[in-house]
């Protein structure tokens, strides 16, 4: 036993470690909401992209021993939520008039 | 290279369980099945902030991504009843496949940047132990971050008072 706190250890995994998983998932997510057609699906995957990047936010603060990394992720995810609550309620509106919430189909603003 | 520590072992699986539940998200057909598959990711995103010396985001990832947003996105889907993704021809089979290379591309070319991005050698030292973390995060939320929170706090109301709004309204 060392002494050291869990916190003050150095990093046993690289940081790169941490990057790679979080760019990897913020691909997935990006390819979630490229290749889904369900609008519910798709901000579902930007969820997931908002995640990845919230990850590379820590590993960077982590590195940096910066506190302002945690803070914007604190930001993050209160946005998050914000955001969350208003999207869905848009598309229980939208779901109420087209009876869908497939992409595909809602096109209004198109062209 | 380190040597295989616990904390790589915790590091190796709780990737392992992100990413493939990440891809199991995408490739889902059921959105009930998708939100599901994401709780696992949010999950194996907590441990890599508790490795990353946050265990506040990742309480806070746990209680507001898994339990509050996605439970409401459960909500909405079984409101809304949405069983199947639509199960007829794809009208746009190109703009699928082009999407799919382009996520590709990006997740390569990101995690190759990633990878050769100089690394300093020796990490910072942990912000803080532990335990002091959160009186920091709530030290700095009430000074430096002060306009920010306040600012957060009243976009949260006006959030709340829009799907409000929104889902009460009758559209034409």
């Amino acid at each position: 036993m060392t002494g050291a706190l869990p916190g003050v250890a150095p990093m046993a995994v690289p940081p790169g470690a941490y990057l790679v998983v979080g760019t990897l998932l913020f691909a997935i997510g990006l390819a979630g909401t490229l290749l889904k057609r369900n609008a519910l699906s798709i901000f579902l995957s930007i969820e997931l992209m908002m995640n990845a990047v919230n990850l590379l936010f820590l590993t960077y603060a982590r590195m940096r021993g910066d506190m302002a990394g945690q803070m914007i992720v604190f930001f993050v995810i209160a946005i998050a939520a914000a955001e969350a609550s208003v999207g869905l309620a848009i598309f229980v509106a939208l779901f109420r008039v087209r009876r869908t919430v497939d992409v595909d189909e809602i096109a209004l603003l198109k062209w | 290279m380190p040597a295989l520590s616990g904390e790589l072992v915790v590091f190796t699986i709780a990737s392992i369980l992100a990413i493939g539940f990440a891809l199991a998200m995408v490739l889902q057909k059921t959105p009930v099945r998708s939100v599901l598959s994401l709780v696992v990711t949010f999950f194996g995103l907590a441990i890599f902030s508790i490795q990353l010396a946050a265990p506040f985001i990742a309480v806070l990832q746990v209680f507001v991504y898994a339990g509050a947003i996605l439970v409401l996105f459960l909500f909405v889907i079984m409101l809304l009843n949405l069983s199947q993704e639509a199960t007829e021809e794809d009208a746009r089979p190109i703009q699928r496949r082009l999407g799919f290379v382009a996520a590709l591309a990006l997740g390569g070319v990101l995690s190759g940047a990633a990878l050769r991005a100089p690394m300093p050698k020796g990490v910072a030292p942990a912000i803080t132990p532990l335990a002091d973390e959160i009186p920091m995060i709530g030290r700095l939320l009430f000074s430096d971050y002060l306009l920010a929170f306040e600012a957060l706090s009243f976009l949260l109301l006006v959030a709340a008072v829009g799907a409000l709004l929104l889902s009460k309204r009758r559209f034409e």
